[in-house]
């Protein structure tokens, strides 16, 4: 028997012993159905409990925060500096590297060189190398562990989006948060233990779909929650006009009462994962709200991540994540969605990173204080990088096309050794040519710290045993580890 | 785990309890052996020659048990004398099989197995995915009594070898509800209900099941499940997700199950009606080209920057994954990077499927597809729907004929106006629907490793899978309704092989789960059925019927088999936990539109308009916000619209409306054979939340305050009758009239809690109610539209 398969986990002997050995009755079980089998879950959906036999050794990690970048930041105005590039700007750029790769916007068009359009500086013990455009970063180089060696396989956003989400660019698997919270359950009794947050400014918005955060194969418990910054946060989570919150306990448990009566006839076990359901639905409608309520932050809190209550921004994101973080929430990916610089991305940059580059450093600054930086993994960076070429698009001012076979990332947190800048571009920041790590790779280096071995980590589905480092080879980046 | 059942399944069909083994049972090779092997050894020793490790193939007979040179991997009777044992039981890590980085571990029992089966000779059989259906003699069974047809003598004889006991058979308001729900989607009425049990004259409940076949839901309900197969969806799907123009083929899909179109036919039409021969009149050409949409259904990308090469790869490759899917059960999308590693497909097997589309006319998806709503996506055609046509047709013959009289009185003059006028109206109503147009085929190539930069892969031709034979078209170029021949054609094809996936799905709609329990893989790595000789006996029936889906379905729920208690008997569901023996009826929830249909029709809200665009209920302010190229803002309909059946609501790939994706509807990317039914709080929050089933609520309160008396208690029993077709019991009774009591008490001192409440929605409020009582009855219709049973079929 697969102890990872979702048809395995259910069986009446396994669930016989895992229920001893959690001391959980039936009653707050879920026993999740897919295409008829049944599935042991944990009731209140999101706080499942977990695989037998996960983690499979000690966790450096207990959580995860992807700060993602979406549209793609420029490696080369941020953790890459490329001063040959600076030399041939305005040049053709040599066909020995653009010969035969794919190309997105910039397809039939003269590519010529850009140089990096900013200046930058050394910082941390290690002198690691950022640009000016962030300066908040800066102040956090011993933290942070630079990557500039990532390779992506898809070009376009919505594809390399999923491909960096599920580590494929078909439709239908299921997305990172998805799969740790189905290996490792949720430590929240009363919040989804995926959690999406998204955020607008900078160019033309990135579309995200929800693919992003889909349970694939796995149980829909398993799929990340949006939680919107304005309006009722998650959908339905609001009584409803003219209905108070007593008198939604009460029909909520009249409706328990009914339901449990009812069972008393048919012996329906699924009738006790729906009671548990509509009993956690009930409290997240307490608990999502007092989550979005950022009343008890000091404004000293407030100020250091440049947060208002309810606006929506990049900023509040960080502050609820941190929140989200304490609550117990195992995967939380935020969204900026304002990086897709095609033309001015001087501007552009000015505009994404006075946006988010402070609250990243706050958000950095208050998981240490708390001491939860320590078993938190936050993971900054985009789909994919950009172009060394110039994209002249509609004569706004130079920008870059999207860039797969060479870009940057940083990493930070539980078991990553900060102060430290791994792999490299060539001299044009075009390949990644030392120490290349691959979606794949970071993937498996996710896994790894959340104490799961990809390579064990299998569920079947279509008769395959099916990962998220998928069927090529995967390794951990043991050399950014502590 | 489940190899485990299945033996212990097997163990209880030949009547032994495995402690008992006097003699050792009798292994088959697909059921028992095949399984262990795909999963354990295929990866590494099948049919993919890439990957194949020291030469040795474990999937075909006859080299598993060649002489290698002085041993045998396998060795008939001699278990000794296999290496395949020797390696399995090895305690040596170099030798062990699976090897250690494998990840996988052949368990005590599987090693068992393995070696009894060879002890027993190793006899060998082909995978019976590909031996086409035959007909299965239909067993004598001792209960003579209980069989209505053969189904139930196949199904029975199965029960009475592993000694359980049919399950008792349901009771009539039960029956009439499930048999409402599984072929029309919606619940009987209270009045439909009554009939039927008071229905004594024999016949009746067969008379029930033709009534429901013959209605015009039974197309809306079996196009929700063909929706799901054939990823149909209103956006694009990829980045802007767009919306695109294809609703007429919704009502195509819709009108062809209520004709009930041979399942042949509709295969035909979907995949190459625009290649069919001209044999009917207008109007079915105009339905053929509509049915075409089938090819242009797949997700497609306006996303800035696009590479067309690379696009027209994806495309090609969804659709063979989507056709191998739905037709063959087949995983053919492994091939798209290398030979299947568990079935026979190659990688050259999937490029020529592809190359059967390679016809398609879409190179207007790189140059007009733009972020407009809807998006072009040419080549499209301007249609009306069959009503409208009919009109059409009709009033342009009263023209002609008045014409032909030409009198030319003024007032006949006068009339030919009026009705031109009359047919431009109609006319001004065409919508637009995406069609296939076949134009010269471009080149395709074998993919190395699927990538589309590579073209270095050799040119194919269209050519079925190579294992499966090949088309004889005369030396011309195969096309896609030779394919679509092929898919449905038992001699020449593989009909036999189409008929059993879809009497597979046919059984899955009325029991729950299929006899194959993998409705979308019937390779090597899914499960064999359960019972192949009720599979193959079904699938015949469904070929000699000439694809008759309407008499397959009756055959079904007109079984004792069918009608049968869904209540688990526990001393049953120790012996047979997953009910494949089908010793009882199955429980679940609705699916997602059911649901809705449901709760909308239980308060009087259903609107039964047929056919027409989507429609837009209620749906959460910045639900689309995500959304981009262009911005969204959600429209919902302020009409009628907003309460009509779930198959005609707005499918948005990127954001699924939040009820349908609360109660598991696939987002309709990939295709889906069977949803998941899981029961979560977000589902829960939905039902009790979601403004559309709040005024649903409203509006079921309304029904209950006017249709029945006025006392409370024939209040509930007319509610609980609506909702779940019979009346409350004492208790039922009691927490109901609490809640009332309780609520009316509140609310006399809540006038604006009242009011805030009865606002929820469009639907008009009776104004001769008291609002008090209105608020509080709508409290009850929440706990009883938020009960289990409301929402369950059982």
């Amino acid at each position: 028997m697969n102890p990872l398969d979702p048809a395995d986990v259910a069986t009446a002997s396994h669930r016989r012993a895992f229920l001893a050995r959690t001391g959980i009755g039936l009653g707050s079980i879920a026993l999740h159905t897919l295409f008829g089998r049944d599935h042991l879950a944990a009731g209140a959906s999101s706080q499942s409990l977990g695989l037998p036999g996960l983690p499979h050794y000690a966790p450096r990690a207990k959580r995860v925060i992807f700060l993602c970048m979406a549209g793609g930041p420029s490696h080369l105005e941020s953790f890459d500096y490329k001063p040959e590039l600076a030399a041939l700007s305005g040049q053709p750029m040599p066909a020995s590297f653009t010969e035969g790769q794919p190309i997105a916007q910039l397809q039939g068009q003269v590519l010529k060189a850009q140089g990096p359009m900013t200046r930058f500086g050394r910082y941390g013990q290690n002198g690691q190398e950022i640009s000016d455009f962030f300066p908040w970063t800066q102040k956090l180089a011993d933290d942070i562990c630079i990557v500039r060696s990532l390779v992506g396989e898809q070009i376009n956003h919505d594809p390399a989006h999923t491909f960096m989400n599920t580590g494929t660019a078909i439709s239908g698997r299921p997305s990172i948060g998805s799969w740790v919270n189905y290996g490792l359950g949720s430590e929240s009794n009363e919040l989804p233990g995926f959690v999406v947050l998204t955020s607008e400014g900078g160019r033309n918005p990135q579309p995200i779909a929800s693919r992003q955060w889909a349970a694939g194969f796995l149980p829909s418990q398993f799929q990340g929650v949006p939680f919107q910054s304005t309006g009722a946060a998650v959908h339905y989570v609001r009584n409803p006009p003219g209905i108070r919150s007593t008198q939604q306990q009460e029909l909520v448990r009249t409706v328990a009462r009914l339901d449990r009566h009812r069972n008393e006839q048919v012996h329906n076990q699924e009738i006790d994962t729906r009671i548990a359901a509509y009993e956690m639905a009930y409290r997240m409608q307490t608990s999502v709200p007092e989550l979005m309520d950022l009343a008890d932050e000091s404004p000293t809190t407030l100020a250091m991540y440049g947060a208002t209550p309810g606006d929506g921004t990049y900023a509040s994101n960080c502050l609820l994540a941190r929140r989200l973080a304490e609550r117990g929430v195992r995967f939380i990916h935020l969204y900026h969605r304002g990086w897709d610089h095609h033309d001015r991305l001087r501007k552009y940059m000015n505009i994404c990173c006075g946006l988010t580059d402070r609250a990243t450093w706050a958000l950095l600054t208050d998981l240490k204080q708390r001491g939860l930086l320590e078993d938190t993994l936050v993971i900054w960076g985009g789909e994919f990088g950009r172009t060394p070429m110039v994209q002249l698009k509609g004569g706004k001012g130079p920008g870059r096309d999207h860039h797969i076979k060479g870009f940057s990332m940083w990493l930070a947190g539980g078991g990553i050794q900060g102060g430290i800048t791994y792999g490299a571009t060539d001299e044009l920041g075009y390949h990644a040519v030392e120490n290349i790590v691959h979606i794949r790779d970071l993937h498996a280096t996710l896994l790894h710290l959340l104490g799961i071995d990809p390579q064990r980590f299998s569920v079947k589905f279509q008769g395959l045993d099916m990962r998220l480092t998928g069927v090529e080879p995967s390794r951990v980046v043991q050399e950014i580890l502590t | 785990m489940l190899k485990r059942v299945a033996f212990v399944l097997f163990c209880l069909i030949c009547g032994r309890h495995p402690a008992a083994w006097g003699h050792t049972p009798r292994l088959d090779f697909n059921r028992d052996i095949r399984p262990i092997l795909s999963d354990k050894c295929y990866h590494c020793h099948g049919h993919d020659a890439e990957q194949r490790q020291a030469g040795l193939r474990l999937d075909q007979e006859v080299a598993a048990k060649a002489n290698l040179g002085g041993y045998r991997a396998i060795a008939p009777g001699d278990p000794d004398a296999s290496e395949l044992v020797a390696r399995i039981v090895s305690s040596d890590l170099q030798l062990k099989m699976p090897p250690a980085d494998s990840g996988k571990q052949l368990q005590a029992e599987e090693i068992a197995t393995l070696r009894r089966w060879i002890e027993q000779g190793a006899a060998w059989s082909e995978p019976w995915t590909y031996v086409p259906p035959l007909h299965h003699p239909i067993p004598e069974v001792r209960q003579v009594g209980w069989p209505l047809n053969w189904v139930d003598r196949l199904v029975l004889s199965r029960l009475e070898t592993a000694r359980i006991e049919p399950a008792p058979e349901a009771d009539r308001v039960t029956l009439i509800r499930r048999v409402n729900f599984d072929l029309t989607g919606l619940p009987p009425t209270p009045d439909e209900v009554d009939a039927f049990v008071e229905d004594r004259r024999p016949g009746a409940y067969v008379r029930l099941v033709e009534r429901l076949l013959a209605s015009p839901h039974y197309g809306q309900r079996m196009a929700s499940y063909w929706f799901d197969l054939v990823r149909y969806a209103d956006t694009v799907g990829y980045h802007g997700d767009q919306d695109h123009n294809i609703a007429p083929y919704r009502d195509y899909v819709i009108d062809a199950f209520n004709d009930n179109m041979p399942l042949d036919r509709f295969t035909h039409e979907q995949l190459a009606g625009d290649l069919l021969p001209e044999t009917t009149g207008r109007s079915k050409k105009v339905e053929r080209l509509i049915a075409t949409g089938y090819n242009r259904l797949l997700q497609t990308s306006h996303e800035g920057g696009i590479q067309p090469k690379e696009y027209l790869a994806i495309y090609a490759a969804d659709r063979v994954r989507n056709l191998s899917s739905v037709w063959m059960a087949a995983t053919m999308g492994c091939c798209q990077c290398h030979d299947h590693k568990y079935d026979p497909y190659t990688s050259k097997d999937f490029y020529s499927m592809e190359a059967f589309f390679a016809d398609i006319d879409e190179a207007g998806h790189f140059t007009k597809g733009g972020n407009a709503l809807p998006t072009q996506r040419p080549p499209e055609l301007d249609v009306l729907n069959r009503t409208q046509r009919g009109r059409l047709t009709q009033l342009e013959n009263q023209i002609a004929v008045m014409k032909r009289r030409s009198d030319s009185h003024a007032s006949e003059t006068d009339q030919i106006r009026q009705l031109e006028k009359a047919c431009q109206a109609i006319r001004a109503q065409t919508r637009r629907t995406m069609v296939t147009v076949s134009i010269p085929p471009r080149t395709i190539r074998i993919l190395p490793r699927g990538d589309w930069l590579d073209e270095n892969g050799p040119i194919v031709e269209p050519a079925v899978p190579e294992f499966l034979g090949r088309l004889e078209v005369g030396g011309r170029r195969p096309n896609r309704l030779d394919l679509a021949h092929w898919l449905t054609d038992p001699q020449q094809g593989v009909g036999g092989l189409t008929a059993r996936v879809f009497a597979n799905r046919f059984w899955y709609l009325c029991f729950g789960t299929g006899i194959a329990r993998q409705l979308d893989d019937f390779g090597g790595q899914g499960e064999p059925p359960a019972n192949l000789a009720l599979l193959d006996n079904l699938a015949i029936e469904l070929l000699e019927s000439g694809w008759d889906v309407k008499q397959l379905l009756k055959l079904l729920v007109t079984s004792r088999t069918y009608r049968q208690s869904s209540l688990d008997r526990p001393e049953v569901a120790s012996l047979d936990p997953y009910n494949q023996l089908t010793a009882r009826q199955a429980r679940y929830r609705l699916p997602a539109e059911m649901v809705r249909d449901q709760i909308l029709a239980v308060s009087g809200l259903l609107v039964d308009a047929r056919g027409g665009p989507s429609i837009r209920p209620y749906q959460p302010a910045g639900y689309y916000r995500n959304l981009n190229f262009p911005k969204r803002t959600y429209h919902a309909d302020t009409d009628s619209h907003q309460w009509r059946r779930g198959v005609y609501m707005h499918w948005q790939r990127q954001f699924l409306h939040p009820m349908l994706k609360a109660l598991d509807a696939p987002s309709r990317e990939e295709c889906t054979a069977g949803r998941p039914r899981s029961n979560t709080p977000l589902a829960a929050l939905t039902l009790l939340n979601d403004p559309s089933f709040v005024e649903a609520a409203r509006l079921f309160a309304q029904r209950i305050l006017t249709e029945g008396d006025s006392q409370t208690q024939s209040r509930l029993d007319h509610a609980f009758r609506l909702a779940v077709s019979h009346r409350p019991d004492a208790t039922e009774r009691r927490l109901l009239t609490e809640l009332l009591q309780s609520r009316l008490q509140q609310f006399a001192n809540d006038p604006e809690a009242v009011e805030q409440l009865l606002q929820i929605g469009v639907a008009p409020i009776d104004q001769h109610l008291d609002p008090v009582e209105l608020a509080a009855w709508t409290s009850v219709a929440r706990a009883i539209l938020n009960m289990n049973e409301t929402v369950t079929r059982n």
